[in-house]
């Protein structure tokens, strides 16, 4: 029988490269925020940009945000794996400048091209812009999102290389002779755990991603070879949803590996930890159907797999997430700090973000809600008050002065209109879906403005504090390298 | 395998001269070629292993030494990319069928342009280089497939349309089969790690 108990590890600071993650993506990240206010400004009737100005911004928020949140999953991975396996250096920047790269050609296909068919890019839609884009337009688009593909296949294949070489095996890195045989508590490390099934499901899914891409741009320019609408969808949504997906589990690294430095309480790779991250492996490339319910023409199993597929997928990871941070957290005497607030309530937003999903991953509920502003509600509360918190408490972590650094009020109070913020704000947008308001509607009916106003103050009060959150980390960014205890002892461990 | 090959050189040259050979005669020639899913998919990946097999008898020294003059391991992936792609063009394939001189080239450059530069670079080439080897060609033979599968025309003048479609069908099919096979090779991690160090190379191996 194993047993656990907590082993002191020293803070490191981060390298170079994740501050250059780290500093691109709070640059990207604001802009595309502010893009979001600006769209749900539009909704509200605030200002007047116009339909086409509408798409082409939604185009870059969409294609931008997945693009950022997954680069800053990324940085937090990078920066607590290597602690675990020996990196690349060189692969993790040939990433940087490849995303980079991809992120310029997709500017210029929507800001020069005026290319605004979402970042979904559904077939046929690329190709059949009514003269409203060039077909070059759509081949930049479509080629910067193959180029930043092409960086985190590297990466992954990186990561890949490093378990492998540690551990033997990814079946060892997810922690399986443990899981199937006596658990000798010599179990990976959750952070190495994690990142074996980011980077199992990101190889899969962004190999899907470049055969479609391809198929696309073939069909571009030569639109005799006809691609299957329903094949189409299919594969950008398994592609767009594991990526998507991934980021959270990249992200969830922070929590495994600071919350315990702040408790003294080791964070258990036990048998269900691993169960948990073994079972989210495999379901989570079957549960993309959910978001394809409405398309009749799919095999009626098919279908069937994605509605309870999502039930299921929902709760695994998530519960062992949220339950063993309860329990790392409970009585421990923890001292509450800007990175221990953001990374402990970035668990309350993922639970809650995903309830939404769930609902609307049953069949008879998404065939009303899905195409409302219900799913950007989901999809926000997830991303922002989840994913999001955790990349800015993985930020105050590396930027806190010392152990026994107070916050100041400027902080707390961007905290609070942080949290105040994200959840006024997406739940504008779910009960915008509640009323039937569409989504990815440029105009609306005078009926779902108030609650478009309503959105649009929230999303200032949230930009705001993450103007204070980006801030706070710029300015500490000679800290964010050293290597210095960082994470303050929880009361009862203090002298 | 590559220890028996190692065992006996001589018995193995000679039973893949014999194989080669036995490919190169007009019976063989004629079943593998009357249809487009054996000439793609069964001859000419044949002549590939040929090559494959030829390289893994070379000395290991003679193989470094071939692997200098040949300017390094990108240059040899790069030649073979190139060479494979061209026997993908289906002109490629009627001049085999019409042509004695392409059938020549193709019997002398899918095992010297393909398969034996192949496992030069392979010794050498890193991890990350032979993971991205492996995610292009999975990727690029599905989308090949898709593109015999829906041709609006019929793209060899020797073949039918639906021998040409299921041909498509089946360049998807063995892309998903070896991706999948590839990634079994790494979840399993093919016996290398901190106690099993890789015997086939550098230290690095992905298949």
């Amino acid at each position: 029988m194993a047993t656990y108990t907590y082993t002191p590890v020293p803070d490191q600071g981060a390298k170079a490269g994740v501050l250059a993650y780290l500093v691109i993506s709070c640059v990207v990240l604001l802009l595309m925020m502010l893009f979001g206010l600006l769209m749900r400004m539009e909704q509200a009737q605030m200002i007047s940009i116009g339909a086409l100005w509408f798409y082409k911004i939604m185009t870059l928020h969409g294609a931008g945000m997945v693009g950022i949140v997954a680069l800053a999953g990324a940085a937090i991975m990078w920066h607590f794996l290597r602690q675990y396996v020996d990196l690349s250096t060189g692969i993790f920047m040939a990433n940087l400048i490849l995303f980079l790269t991809g992120v310029v050609m997709i500017l210029a296909s929507v800001l020069l091209g005026d290319f605004h068919a979402a970042w979904t890019f559904l077939f046929p839609l690329p190709g059949n812009s009514m003269g409203m884009w060039t077909p070059g337009a759509a081949a930049l688009f479509m080629g910067g999102l193959l180029v930043i593909g092409v960086g985190f296949v590297l990466l992954h294949l990186d990561i890949a290389r490093a378990i492998i070489s540690r551990y033997g095996g990814l079946g060892r890195g997810l922690g399986w002779p443990q899981l199937f045989g006596p658990d000798d508590g010599n179990a990976p490390p959750p952070a190495v755990v994690a990142s074996t099934m980011v980077t199992i499901v990101n190889l899969i899914g962004l190999v899907v991603g470049a055969s479609i891409l391809v198929m696309m741009l073939v069909n571009l320019y030569v639109p005799t070879f006809e691609i299957d609408a329903l094949l189409a969808k299919g594969m950008i949504y398994f592609f767009g949803h594991v990526f998507i997906n991934a980021v959270i589990y990249m992200a969830v690294i922070a929590v495994y590996e600071i919350l315990p430095r702040y408790t003294q309480r080791p964070w258990k790779s036990n048998k269900v930890f691993l169960a948990s991250w073994t079972a989210s492996t495999i379901m989570v490339m079957f549960i993309f159907p959910h978001h394809l319910l409405m398309d009749y023409a799919f095999p009626k199993w098919f279908l069937i797999m994605g509605h309870i597929i999502g039930y299921l997928n929902t709760f695994p990871i998530l519960i062992v997430t949220g339950y063993g941070a309860m329990m790392i957290v409970y009585r421990s005497g923890i001292r509450w700090d800007m990175c221990s607030r953001l990374l402990f309530v970035s668990l309350f937003g993922w639970a809650v973000g995903a309830m939404p999903a769930f609902i609307d991953g049953t069949i008879t509920v998404n065939y009303v809600m899905h195409n409302t502003l219900w799913v950007p509600g989901h999809f926000h509360t997830y991303l922002l008050l989840g994913m999001v918190a955790m990349v800015f408490g993985f930020m105050y972590y590396l930027g806190k002065p010392n152990e026994n650094a107070p916050d100041s009020a400027l902080d707390v109070a961007a905290f609070w209109g942080f949290v105040i913020g994200t959840m006024g704000f997406t739940m504008s947008f779910l009960y915008s879906g509640k009323i039937s308001a569409p989504r990815r509607y440029a105009e609306h009916l005078p009926e779902w403005v108030p609650y478009d106003k309503i959105a649009s103050y929230f999303a200032m009060l949230l930009i705001a504090s993450v103007l204070v959150f980006i801030f706070r980390f710029l300015t500490r960014l000679g800290l964010a390298s050293r290597d210095y205890q960082r994470a303050s002892l929880a009361r009862s461990m203090a002298t | 395998m590559i220890a028996t090959l190692s065992h006996h050189p001589g018995r193995s040259a000679l039973a893949l001269g014999v194989f080669y050979l036995l490919l190169a005669t007009p019976i063989a020639r004629d079943w593998l070629e009357a249809s487009m899913s054996r000439h793609m998919l069964v001859q000419m990946p044949l002549l590939v292993v040929i090559g494959i097999i030829a390289a893994r008898l070379v000395p290991g020294r003679t193989q470094d030494s071939l692997l200098i003059r040949f300017g390094g391991a990108w240059p040899c992936v790069i030649a073979a990319l190139f060479a494979s792609s061209y026997w993908m063009l289906p002109r490629a394939l009627d001049a085999a069928l019409t042509d004695p001189w392409a059938e020549v080239a193709k019997f002398l450059s899918l095992p010297f342009l393909v398969g034996f530069p192949l496992v030069l670079a392979w010794r050498r080439l890193t991890l990350i280089g032979r993971g991205f080897v492996w995610t292009n060609f999975f990727s690029m033979l599905a989308v090949l497939g898709w593109l015999y599968i829906v041709a609006p025309v019929r793209v060899c003048n020797s073949y039918l349309v639906n021998d040409q479609e299921n041909a498509g069908w089946y360049m998807v099919i063995a892309s998903v089969l070896l991706f999948f096979w590839w990634l079994g090779t790494l979840l399993v991690g093919g016996g290398v790690g901190p106690d099993k160090p890789d015997q086939s190379g550098p230290g690095r191996t992905f298949a």
